[in-house]
């Protein structure tokens, strides 16, 4: 691949997936983990943390990444802590994970929000009465009837893992073969006048979002005619459609706050 | 609610519940079992069955812990006797409301609870559902042999399925007892109105005799003879005396408690008619009385005209009057 084009160095999209790919399964576990939390959340200042986790989606990525940059440089607090044991975050590979985890988190964590609490509560209480554990309560009904939510929320949240720019400049910076993702390397293709190369790269993060979309709808189309496992009944089907109401609504919302 | 304290998916405020011995909950001391200590069925109203799993998974899903081909032999004779054997593989939406409701009572006997709690299953259903409905469970009941509670808004369903009854308001017990004493002998007003006794009136007692009262009642300028053993009924009690509408007969040969009237309004019912009847001896200018009969016994009484209606003394009861209105 790399030598498919002469002088076409192909790294970004390689740095772009393995970053998104990170960054996705990072979110997907805090994300629910966060989500399921908060729903049972009983105690004072729900809305504020619930705010504090949809915060990196509203606010630029360069806010988000300043932010990162103060926490992991030589003398934030993560940063020094990092220092001492020998490692350096900012200019490496893995600041491109932490930028993109952090703008992909709320996605993941609002539309697991979302699919938990669209659950009936009587559901949970009938496998109550029926003897089971909050543990196991959690792994045989909630999560199966969050399932479309969490996995609406997954490709939201790998779509904007891929496509983010802003933070990932800001700490994880330029550096192709290194931290050079495909958004990175289009703006500085137009920036260096090389518009041909930025259309190519335009032409491969399209076809990566445009694929990851089309089997989306795909699976959802097959869901709603195959009546497979996973779209049951009301219940569940009223999961799957806030699910893609909220994804429609974050999508727009990322978009407009991308870059 | 109540079935919700009982259950353990809500804490009461204070008191005790108790299941065959065993204490669930105890205010005083703070016990509070979770609910998968309990050992209690419930059937939700709206049967909350899980819509990812199939009827065999969904009827197995309590009762996970035992041995497979025990799991199996339950499970399997379970769906045999709720008539569902063939839907195994379904999942809940490819059900009948009937079914569906089968399935969950099958999911909440399978780990043979103490007591089984059913909360308004028919309430979302029409009417001829409802009564097919009404005949299974009446045949599962005997199949399941325990202890059944059963929380509805409607008498005449409550009525037909238990065989004791318990009236609760604003999360107060009234009365508890065998379905036939709750409804012939209604403890207070609040009873006796929510029980559907449509004839309440104010009196006084004029002579106790055992076995037998004789009430004045102003309001129908009568004196009725209720035949009731109330003990601790005193000379000049005021009481509260009462009938239900279908207790009343209409032309009487002879007898005791006749009164003349006149039918202000007539209801033409499904099964029957409805009157509103002012005693000729009334003291007030609206209707006193409601009477319902049978078409099969009744003749249609246009409004405007009079009857003679008897009051059976042993269907009248006499409640002392501590409770207000």
């Amino acid at each position: 691949m790399t030598n498919c084009l002469p002088g076409f160095d192909a790294s970004p999209v390689w740095l772009s997936l393995q970053t998104a790919f990170t960054a996705t399964i990072i979110t997907f576990f805090w994300g629910i983990a966060a989500a399921r939390w908060l729903v049972g959340y009983q105690g004072r200042g729900k809305s504020f943390i619930d705010g504090i986790f949809t915060l990196p989606l509203v606010l630029p990525p360069t806010v988000i990444g300043f932010g990162l940059l103060l926490l992991f440089g030589k003398n934030g607090p993560l940063g020094s802590l990092l220092l001492h044991l020998g490692a350096s975050v900012v200019f490496s590979w893995p600041a491109t994970v932490i930028a993109a985890t952090v703008v992909a988190f709320p996605l993941m964590y609002q539309t697991a929000r979302g699919a938990f609490e669209q659950i009936e509560a009587n559901i949970e209480n009938a496998a109550r009465t029926l003897g089971a554990s909050e543990w196991t309560i959690f792994w045989r009904v909630t999560l199966p009837l969050a399932w479309p939510g969490i996995a609406a929320g997954t490709v939201l949240a790998f779509s904007r893992a891929l496509g983010e720019f802003g933070a990932t400049l800001m700490l994880a910076g330029n550096i192709p073969g290194k931290t050079q993702t495909i958004p990175m390397a289009i703006y500085f293709a137009v920036d260096a006048g090389k518009t041909g190369q930025a259309l190519a790269w335009v032409a491969v993060i399209v076809s990566i979002s445009l694929g990851v979309i089309v089997t989306l709808n795909y699976w959802k189309r097959r869901q709603g005619d195959g009546g497979a496992r996973l779209a049951a009944e009301g219940g569940i089907k009223s999961v799957a459609g806030r699910g893609q109401k909220i994804l429609s609504r974050l999508y727009v919302g990322s978009q407009f706050f991308r870059r | 609610m109540t079935l919700q304290c009982i259950s353990g998916l809500m804490r009461p405020d204070a008191g005790r519940i108790v299941l065959k011995g065993r204490v669930l909950f105890d205010g005083s001391t703070g016990l509070h079992l979770p609910p998968r200590e309990r050992k209690i069925g419930f059937v939700f109203q709206n049967y909350a069955l899980f819509p990812h799993l199939t009827v065999w998974e969904n009827v197995c899903f309590g009762i996970t812990h035992l041995p497979k081909p025990e799991v199996g032999h339950r499970v399997k004779e379970l769906l045999d006797k709720m008539r569902l054997t063939g839907l195994e593989h379904r999942y809940p939406r490819q059900l009948s409301g009937g079914q569906q409701q089968r399935v969950a009572l099958a999911r909440a006997l399978a780990p043979e609870p103490d007591v089984l709690l059913l909360d308004e299953p028919f309430s979302a259903l029409d009417t001829p559902v409802k009564h097919r409905l009404e005949g299974e469970l009446l045949a599962i009941h005997r199949f399941f042999r325990g202890n059944v509670l059963f929380v509805t808004h409607n008498l005449a369903e409550a009525y037909r399925l238990s065989s004791r009854l318990a009236v609760i308001e604003s999360g107060r017990l009234l009365q508890i007892g065998e379905k036939k004493a709750v409804i012939s002998c209604p403890a207070n007003r609040t009873v006796a109105r929510l029980t559907g006794a449509r004839n309440l009136w104010d009196g006084l007692v004029l002579r106790v005799d055992p076995g037998e009262v004789q009430v004045r009642v102003p309001e129908l300028g009568q004196v009725l003879t209720a035949g009731v053993a109330a003990p601790g009924l005193q000379l000049n009690q005021s009481v509260v005396i009462g009938i239900r509408p279908e207790c009343i007969r209409i032309n009487p040969e002879t007898g005791e408690n006749i009164l003349e009237g006149t039918v202000m309004e007539a209801i033409d019912g499904v099964t029957g008619f409805v009157y509103h009847v002012r005693a000729a001896t009334a003291s007030v200018q609206q209707y006193n009385l409601e009477v319902h009969l049978p078409k099969s016994i009744a003749p249609w009484i246009p409004p405007g005209q009079r009857c003679r209606l008897q009051l059976p003394a042993e269907t009248l009861f006499v409640i002392p009057d501590c409770t207000p209105a």
